[in-house]
């Protein structure tokens, strides 16, 4: 299986556009599976004209429960727990406080009279929905975060382990904006990392910050200037290259771009001849010779 | 008995934290059961001040581990105002004095009683 990331740190870049497009592509090829990583505001499905999303699975996620016969109010759970979820009152057995854990387990397995019971609660859900656009099949693994939840590393971590289930050629990720811990579990294991960014002091900044990460995990990186006709790339061509960057796109700010997203066609099967259609050519044929050449 | 002010450095004349479950230090103080004459006064860092997460629940931890019985300071956040329920520690919702005027001012309260 060749794992590929889409990300870029800025909100706004282009991601689920670079990724919907890319994957309807290498779908015409390989058995393809896009993975829609952005669990506070999934929308891959959105571009691609899915109404409903199919196969709905819940995000479990281990919530502790006191088992009180067992339980000698010893309080090393509440000394192990890394959130600050568990509270030992005076006299009293543990409190959990569900919305603070983050089902790291730590107390699980600390407790030395085996009193904690496992249960779980349910964080999100993950869809797994089957599309076909001009005869070709691709399959959309999206997670969707349960309303108010402030835990996304563990859901995206999740939906990932669900998606790496299904058999495939090539696993398209498409994580979120930011750089934090749930953008790092898109990025662990991953042949191929493509970096979609824009030439803004913010595209600039976040994308630095993303290839730093990038380049200390070793990932083969490109990168992708969207809008690229709206600014300054020169900066962005400076920094790819100090972080060793092997490929860098230029997608210009283009009108079919607009009304491809208003008509919910994705670009490359609505204007077959855009200049937009014509790059994302150009990588979607980049990375299947990687494929083929196992990513040497 | 035992009771607890929020505060910054720490110490009585410190004024109080605005803030509960990220306040640098507890100042407690234990008083006669009987006279509530002060007996002792102590400073302990807050755990919740430096936490990721779960401020609120480290701070009261922090009190029930002292068996603190009243807690001066500001509102509780929502976690840390169930845990101060579910410990038995009861709340002096003041702000914007020292701690040693709002201790006075609870004290006469005790005593009323």
């Amino acid at each position: 299986m060749f794992r590929i990331t889409v990300t870029g740190g800025k909100g706004g870049t282009g991601k689920s556009f670079v990724a919907v497009n890319l994957a309807l592509l290498l779908a015409k090829h390989f058995r393809t599976v896009l993975v829609d990583l952005d669990l506070e505001a999934p929308n891959d499905h959105i571009l691609l004209s899915i109404d409903k999303l199919e196969n709905e699975e819940p995000i479990k996620l281990f919530l502790p429960f006191i088992n009180t016969s067992k339980c000698t109010k010893c309080g090393v759970c509440a000394k192990v727990c890394d959130t600050g979820a568990i509270l030992l009152p005076g006299g009293a057995y543990p409190i959990i406080f569900p919305r603070l854990c983050s089902g790291c387990k730590a107390c699980y397995y600390a407790c030395p009279y085996n009193a904690i019971i496992e249960g779980y609660h349910v964080l999100g859900y993950v869809y797994r929905t089957s599309i076909i656009i001009e005869n070709t099949e691709l399959t959309l693994v999206t997670g969707v975060l349960r309303e108010g939840e402030e835990h996304v590393p563990p859901g995206v971590n999740y939906t990932r382990k669900k998606a790496e289930e299904i058999e495939t050629d090539i696993l398209l990720m498409d994580t979120g904006a930011g750089t934090g811990n749930q953008i790092s579990i898109a990025l662990k294991n991953v042949d191929l990392t493509i970096i979609v960014t824009e030439p803004t002091p913010l595209g600039i900044h976040d994308m630095s910050n993303v290839l730093k990460i990038t380049n200390e995990m070793g990932i083969r990186t490109w990168t992708i200037i969207n809008k690229s006709s709206i600014g300054d790339t020169s900066k962005i061509y400076e920094i790819s290259n100090k972080y060793n960057v092997e490929k860098i796109y230029e997608i210009p700010y283009h009108r079919d771009v607009v009304s491809s997203y208003v008509e919910r066609k994705p670009i490359v099967v609505k204007y077959k001849n855009s200049p937009i259609t014509r790059v994302f050519n150009e990588v979607a044929q980049s990375i299947m010779e990687l494929v083929r050449s196992n990513g040497k | 008995m035992k009771i607890a002010i929020t505060t910054n450095k720490g110490g009585l004349d410190d004024q109080i934290a605005d803030r509960f479950g990220r306040a640098p230090t507890f100042t407690i103080v234990e008083l006669d059961d009987n006279t509530l004459e002060i007996k002792n006064v102590y400073v302990v860092e807050n755990p919740g001040s430096k936490a990721g997460s779960g401020a609120g629940v480290r701070a009261v931890q922090k009190l029930a581990d002292e068996k603190v019985n009243i807690v001066i300071g500001p509102n509780p956040g929502p976690n840390a105002y169930i845990a101060l329920q579910q410990s038995g520690i009861r709340i002096y919702a003041m702000t914007g004095m020292s701690a040693k005027e709002a201790l006075k001012r609870v004290i006469e309260e005790l005593k009323k009683k």
